[in-house]
């Protein structure tokens, strides 16, 4: 059925800058964020450097998994790899922590979707070592 | 701060058409060819070459340089343009720029692409990592974003995108290098119920890739004299960036980066959203046109919809928008799509556009889109202000 062609992509660590702490915490079931510690502000997707400063001093922090939908799509005509999943929902989460990331929503009808609605942090396990970040309905 | 001594003085452009089997090199080189003939001038007089980078030919690093080998040019100045659809205009600036530093007199400024026939391009950096385990369907997945986001924002009428769409249609109805597939009218009734594709952006809000070239002729004034050559617009004012808003966490992600280059380039022109004859912004949705006309200043931030549909966009109305077709109803020829609405302006200002032919063309303003940022904006926003 997964052929290589249509196989769902899934996510390669340090393929863009070191990301491996973001998903070694992601098998233990927690969201980890670069944290810029001169500015004390959070970012995503990682980076090599702070986007607010230049500076290489950041960490990486866990956020609270809570948020609001900034913005979502229903997809109805799939990406390679997911024929079998439309319509499926992604959707720009906002967090409490004040920063944004692209993700699937999980667990609800699309049409029941809506923009600010409050979402929390749930998974996808997509191979043994990825566990890949998903909202859900709060 | 508006300049006149730099003037683009000929333009040409293949035929649109879906898998040809041909190469971004082949098409190049019928646009060179079809450019040399109408504006009666050799190869050999010209000494500077700008090119956009292809979808097709992505993989290749020294895709410039063996373009100009393919060509048989031999640049003094050579640009290769990496900014995808905002590539060309920012290209006729640099030539621009070239051109008054003394590094060459007369260049061509091209692009040509056949992403239907061959797609190489691979986006790299994160998106493997951080975005595309999400399924979302490349730029019509983001924009899908960008217009819930805005109709959660602003009133968004659906029936001011499809005027759009069908403004475009009737006019790449008189324009004889569209797509075949798009040589029929469209009703609003085909558009509302055109297939969703990542909802709530339609198919036909959409563009097709297909493959096919275009370039202009960009020179001094005084070389162009020389040259015989009379028929010339003047790009007056340009305005471009890269990355708005890029190091904020939350921005506001209907605002995009012409409400800052769009004030910008009507100042340096010395003009107002009122003195501008005829528009050509770069198409790649419906949503990006309301939202760049707004921040230009044409009407006010949310105010899209109404604009649009209280105005009339036609070849013959009061703001004649995207006169060829565009790119939606003509076809996207990959990163060659940031010289089709160029191209159409300089065409009408020629006063070759047929019976699609504007009545006032004295002056005309062109944007360019550069691909979309993660959970945000478009990234590369640029307006160019052309005068006859």
């Amino acid at each position: 059925m997964n052929d290589i062609k249509s196989a769902r992509p899934v996510p390669k660590p340090n393929t863009f800058v070191a990301s491996e702490p973001f998903w070694e915490a992601a098998q233990r079931g927690q969201l980890l964020m670069q944290y810029c510690v001169e500015s004390e502000k959070f970012q995503h997707y990682p980076r090599p450097v702070s986007i607010y400063t230049g500076s290489r001093n950041l960490e990486w922090r866990p956020v609270s998994g809570r948020g609001t939908v900034y913005s979502y799509t229903v997809t109805r005509i799939p990406a390679a790899g997911f024929e079998g999943k439309v319509p499926y929902v992604i959707a720009t989460v906002e967090l409490e922590e004040r920063v944004r990331i692209v993700v699937n929503l999980l667990n609800i009808a699309p049409d029941k979707v809506k923009i600010g609605m409050p979402v929390k942090l749930c998974w996808e396990r997509l191979s043994e070592t990825i566990n890949n970040p998903a909202f859900e309905p709060a | 701060m508006k300049k006149k001594d730099i003037v683009i003085a000929g333009y040409s452009e293949t035929k649109l058409a879906v898998k040809t089997g041909r190469t971004a090199y082949d098409l190049a080189g019928e646009a060179l060819a079809s450019l040399l003939a109408s504006a009666g001038i050799k190869k050999s007089a010209i000494d500077g070459f700008a090119i956009a980078m292809p979808l097709s030919e992505a993989p290749n690093p020294f895709f410039a340089p063996l373009m100009c080998d393919a060509l048989g040019l031999t640049p003094r100045w050579l640009q290769l343009g990496g900014m995808g659809g905002a590539s060309t205009i920012a290209n006729v600036q640099r030539a621009a720029h070239a051109i008054r530093d003394g590094m060459c007199r007369l260049a061509v400024v091209m692009g040509a692409d056949a992403p239907s026939t061959r797609m190489a391009a691979n986006y790299g950096g994160y998106r493997g990592e951080f975005l595309e385990p999400t399924g979302i369907q490349g730029p019509p997945g983001m924009f899908g974003l960008l217009l819930n986001r805005y109709a959660s924002q602003h009133e968004l009428k659906m029936e001011a995108l499809g005027k759009i769409a069908l403004t475009q249609r009737e006019h790449a109805l008189m324009n004889e290098n569209t797509l075949e597939k798009f040589r029929k009218p469209l009703t609003m009734n085909e558009y509302v119920n055109s297939r969703m594709v990542s909802e709530p952006l339609r198919l036909l809000d959409s563009v097709m890739f297909c493959d096919g070239a275009n370039a202009v002729l960009v020179t001094s004034a005084e070389y162009a004299k020389e040259l015989g050559l009379e028929k010339v617009v003047f790009p007056v004012a340009y305005s471009e960036v890269t990355n708005f808003n890029c190091d904020q966490a939350t921005p506001d992600i209907t605002l995009s980066g012409f409400s800052l280059v769009g004030p910008e380039a009507l100042k340096k022109a010395g003009m107002t959203p009122k003195d501008i004859r005829m528009v050509h912004p770069y198409d790649d949705f419906t949503i990006a046109v309301m939202m760049t006309l707004e921040q230009i200043g044409f009407c006010g931030t949310g105010r899209g919809s109404d604009f649009i549909l209280d105005t009339d966009i036609s070849y013959r109305g009061t703001l004649p928008l995207n006169t060829g077709g565009g790119q939606i109803s003509c076809g996207q020829p990959g990163l060659a799509s940031g010289g089709l609405n160029l191209v159409e302006a300089v065409r009408q200002m020629f006063g070759e556009a047929g019976e699609r032919q504007v009545k006032d063309v004295s002056n005309a303003l062109v944007t360019g889109i550069g691909v979309i940022a993660y959970a945000r904006n478009w990234v590369v926003s640029n307006v160019m202000i052309l005068e006859a």
